[in-house]
């Protein structure tokens, strides 16, 4: 029951970013523009490039979506909305998310295509840049939990939300999180202008839908994780449980998509230079103070 | 041990063997690294059957990086990395095959004679598994896994300076 209801959900969350997204890059609100475009990806011809690695250009897209669906999977909606809560929820959502780069270097070297093969490997150099930066900032969150559980991590913050208690890590976390969906300013798979396309660039029709879908997704686990781990989750006056987490979430990926066209493209030299040399720094310094208030104010 | 944990067991052991071997006979550099990386992938399945969720997990997570970080080396350094020139890459042949079989022998000795205590009774939770790996990482095995890394670190290191051909100014 409560994996059918927290699907319904992650399809209205994608539903609504895509809404969400279009409006951020075409600058007009259009409510029906995602369903169009998706009808006209599915009835497109579907191009196979020459001398494809066929097993590759086929299972990246869906390896893409399996991780991301597999990452909702831990997030709870409300106290029991949850399709499996695991005591070791927030490494496993790690663990899902460490796929997109899978996923995408399977995307980017499968079609025999220069722009995609170089889209792939380019977030490669953005994984390097990122990886520590969505670690270690839930390093300090389950610090802080005494659990790696996404529920008590949650429960953790009914006295003070974590975006007040590590508001370091909070900001680390959603740089690093637009890193992990490749969202603007930090789209170097896809540069779009710069790579024509980039991993995107040899797929088209019902491939190219299901690693749009894919990365929707991702978008929206992203933005759940941001509100689970930091803005508390289900808490929240009046509204219910889920109504809280889905408002969050929206405003979550709203101020991610709002973002990213204000800025210019990050270079993946300058990313890796910035994320090693300061945001490690601070993730450190996050972790040290956590552990200082958690040791000496009981909240 | 039920049924369904030892179906789950097997199959996933035996996806990790047939991946394991994906990996020597395939000639692209990438599909062999994404092959191990499943190999290695079913052996954290492997943990999680065996109700190990942290180290499953742990196992499923850090190997997708590794193997990945593994494949772009292997297309930087390799000269057929898509295996599209069918370029024979073996060499040393004998010496391979001896140490392989030398190495078979000496893991069957020790799954042999190694005295197992049969399986245990009662699984701690995932929550007390978690705590017990932090005491004994943090503890006991500490200095062994941290001189572990410096070791990994440099060898990566020394592994691309041999790699990169000298540059001119070094020549000068």
């Amino acid at each position: 029951m409560s994996i059918a209801v927290v699907l319904l959900a992650l399809a209205v969350g994608c539903y609504a970013v895509a809404v969400l997204e279009g409006w951020a890059v075409h600058g007009r609100l259009s409510l029906t523009r995602p369903a169009t475009s998706a009808l006209a990806l599915m009835g497109r011809e579907q191009i196979l490039p020459r001398t494809p690695d066929r097993l590759f250009f086929e299972s990246g897209p869906v390896l893409l979506l399996i991780a991301g669906l597999l990452s909702v999977a831990v997030i709870p909606l409300a106290p029991g909305l949850i399709i499996t809560d695991l005591a070791i929820g927030a490494l496993f959502l790690n663990a899902a998310l460490a796929y997109v780069l899978v996923a995408l270097i399977m995307a980017g070297w499968g079609p025999n295509g220069a722009y995609g093969m170089i889209g792939g490997w380019r977030f490669l150099g953005q994984f390097v840049a990122y990886a520590m930066l969505i670690v270690m900032p839930i390093t300090a969150v389950a610090m802080r939990a005494e659990s790696l559980s996404t529920t008590q991590i949650v429960l953790s913050q009914a006295a003070l939300w974590n975006v007040v208690y590590q508001p370091i890590g909070f900001v680390l976390f959603v740089i690093a999180a637009m890193g992990v969906a490749w969202l603007p300013p930090i789209d170097l798979p896809t540069g779009g202008g710069d790579l024509a396309g980039g991993v995107e660039a040899e797929y088209t029709g019902a491939r190219l839908a299901v690693l749009r879908l894919a990365r929707l997704v991702i978008i929206v686990a992203l933005a759940s994780a941001t509100v689970t781990f930091y803005l508390g989750g289900w808490l929240g006056p009046w509204l219910p449980g889920w109504a809280w987490t889905a408002l969050k979430t929206l405003a979550v990926a709203a101020g991610m998509l709002a973002l990213g066209p204000r800025l210019p493209r990050l270079r993946e030299a300058k990313y890796l230079a910035v994320s090693w040399k300061l945001g490690i720094t601070l993730a450190l310094a996050n972790i040290f103070l956590v552990g200082v208030i958690a040791l000496v104010v009981p909240i | 041990m039920s049924l369904a944990t030892a179906f789950f067991l097997a199959f996933f052991g035996i996806a990790a063997i047939w991946f394991g071997v994906v990996v020597f006979r395939t000639h692209s550099m990438v599909r062999s690294a994404i092959a191990l990386l499943f190999s290695q992938t079913a052996i954290g399945a492997m943990f999680l059957v065996m109700q190990a969720e942290f180290l499953g997990v742990l196992q499923i997570m850090m190997m997708a990086t590794e193997m990945s970080v593994m494949a772009i080396f292997m297309v930087m350094f390799m000269m057929d990395p898509g295996g599209m020139g069918k370029m024979d890459m073996t060499h040393q042949k004998r010496l391979s095959l001896w140490a392989g079989g030398i190495g078979l022998v000496a893991a069957l000795v020790v799954i042999w004679t190694a005295g197992w205590q049969g399986p245990v009774p009662e699984v701690p939770g995932a929550d007390e598994q978690a705590r017990l790996l932090g005491r004994e990482l943090l503890g006991r095995s500490m200095f062994i896994f941290e001189s572990a890394a410096l070791m990994i670190l440099t060898a990566m290191v020394a592994a691309t300076m041999v790699a990169i051909s000298p540059q001119e100014e070094d020549i000068q």
